[in-house]
């Protein structure tokens, strides 16, 4: 069928045909760079370490393990047991310290507290310090993200 | 034929093929206008001279540095310690990148006080912006390349802050990561971003602003304008220049006395998994905002602090970048107030940094 009145002069159709086709084309260009720039990082699920590190430790201190590229921190508390954090600050990132004489966490960065359960109670962080499941299995000290089997 | 007659046929030459006699016909007619507030047409070309003394330095320093985990904290310690002339020539490129910051924001606020980015200077005031923008990139990213303790802290604060913009800041802190972290990664970008990308910006920046400054001529205040009278003015080529010799001379003294006198130090190799070591601070022109994160506190009207500080930043990003379209009225109440506030703007900044040394 044959109309009789035409919406675009054949002239803007091939522009918009073209036009589609080098803004289909871009788009499939910049698809790989995106890719690309965009490091696949992920946490690790799970650190496994020899206990034997940690069974020395004393009461109320912790000691640094690798989470991926940032530090963990193993703490043993006063009654024995054992806890982990990832041990960045929530605020902005920073590296964490625990200074045991006052039993709390501390980051320079913006003098932020927490106290010796990770829970933010001074300066600019908002949350706790994140918790991970610690497992003492044997010789094996499992680490794990919360939600991992 | 004589000398002279070979020079002319030489410049006939290149003239035909280049076509430059125009270029040289406007430097040569170009007049600089004289009045109270002149001296600070001379800032422009004080940025000038120290981002070509960056350039230079710049390039003499990759000559020696890696940018890797490795290598980078050692090659830096090399450069300060084996290199014949190392130390003075980092110690130039870190100097002068403070001093072209400082000639930066003077520029700036005295274009802001004097409104100099009235029609047709829009795009000048933007460009400028946008320029602005780059330089504090360069400083940024040039802070993390020594690799110690105070760079790493001061980069995973940095890059941490855009984590707040709503959707889009997480895939910006992983641009500029490289991944969710600050790790051997984000050192190889961020030496990427200061010696590839980030000039290829600033040249082009440059070439907009200095075309758009020379095709307007110099801007005059406010005062100068509504005045009948006609004003003085002075040959650019070689009055000005002349002129502007004088000011370089004097900054380079300044620069090479200081760049002798207080190198920058150089800690210990970085530590990812070191706790952040005390009294970490940024550069001297992040330290506002680095007081204003820590004296915000955790949650304000149910938002983080820091979320609180991004969105008041890129608010207020947002009105500078289109001052001269909200000042459109300068001589009137409004324009008034807007002046009031580059006063505000500098002493609030004043007040935070020494706030900030305390
Ligand atoms: S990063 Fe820890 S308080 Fe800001």
């Amino acid at each position: 069928m044959k109309l009789k009145y035409s919406l675009f002069t054949r002239r803007q159709f091939l522009n918009g045909l073209f036009g589609g086709w080098l803004g289909a084309l871009m788009v499939s260009f910049l698809y790989p760079v995106i890719k690309f720039v965009f490091p696949p990082t992920r946490e690790p699920d799970q650190v496994i370490l020899p206990f034997l590190d940690f069974k020395d430790m004393k009461p109320n201190s912790v000691k640094v393990f690798s989470w991926g590229s940032k530090p963990g921190f193993v703490k043993k508390n006063k009654n024995g047991s054992y806890w982990a954090f990832v041990a960045v600050c929530t605020h902005l990132d920073c590296n964490v310290t625990y200074i045991p004489e006052q039993r709390k966490f501390f980051c320079a960065c913006h003098d932020g507290w927490y106290d010796e359960n990770g829970t933010n109670i001074g300066g600019p962080p908002p949350r706790p310090l994140r918790r991970l499941i610690l497992i003492i299995e044997g010789e094996d000290l499992i680490i794990k993200r919360e939600g991992v089997k | 034929m004589n000398l002279l007659g070979k020079k002319k046929r030489a410049q006939s030459w290149f003239d035909e093929r280049f076509g430059i006699s125009g270029i040289v016909k406007f430097l040569r007619e170009k007049k600089i206008p004289q009045h109270k507030h002149s001296l600070w047409y001379y800032t422009g070309s004080a940025i000038m001279l120290f981002f070509v003394i960056q350039v230079i330095t710049g390039f003499m320093l990759v000559f020696y540095y890696n940018p890797t985990l490795a290598e980078a904290n050692k090659s830096v310690g090399r450069i300060m310690t084996e290199i014949p002339m190392g130390w003075i020539i980092r110690s130039i490129h870190s100097w002068s990148s403070s001093f072209m910051i400082a000639f930066v924001f003077i520029h700036l606020l005295s274009i802001w006080i004097t409104k100099a980015y009235r029609k047709p200077r829009e795009l000048t005031w933007m460009s400028g912006v946008f320029l602005l923008c780059v330089t504090l990139a360069f400083g940024f990213t040039g802070y993390l390349l020594p690799w110690d303790d105070l760079s790493l802290s001061a980069t995973k604060v940095g890059t941490d802050i855009p984590r707040s913009i709503p959707i889009v800041g997480v895939w910006v802190t992983k641009l500029l990561r490289g991944g969710e972290d600050v790790t051997g990664d984000t050192l190889t970008r961020f030496f990427g971003f200061h010696v590839c990308i980030l000039p290829v910006f600033i040249f082009i920046l440059l070439a907009v602003h200095v075309y758009l400054i020379q095709k307007q001529g110099m801007s005059l205040p406010l005062a100068v304008e509504s005045k009948k009278e006609k004003i003085q003015e002075l040959p650019f080529w070689p009055n000005f220049v002349y002129r502007e010799s004088v000011v370089w001379l004097i900054l380079l003294g300044i620069l090479f006395t200081v760049a002798i006198f207080l190198p920058p130090s150089l800690d210990k190799s970085a530590d990812l998994m070191a706790p952040a070591p005390e009294g970490i601070r940024p550069e001297w022109y992040f330290l506002f905002l680095f007081q204003a994160l820590k004296i915000f506190p955790a949650k304000i009207l149910f938002i983080n602090g820091d979320t609180f500080i991004v969105i008041l930043i890129l608010v207020e990003f947002l009105l500078f970048f289109f001052l001269p379209f909200l000042d459109n009225k300068p001589a009137e109440m409004k324009g008034k107030f807007i002046t009031f506030l580059a006063y505000v703007t500098i002493v609030y900044a004043v007040v935070m940094t020494v706030w900030s040394l305390l």
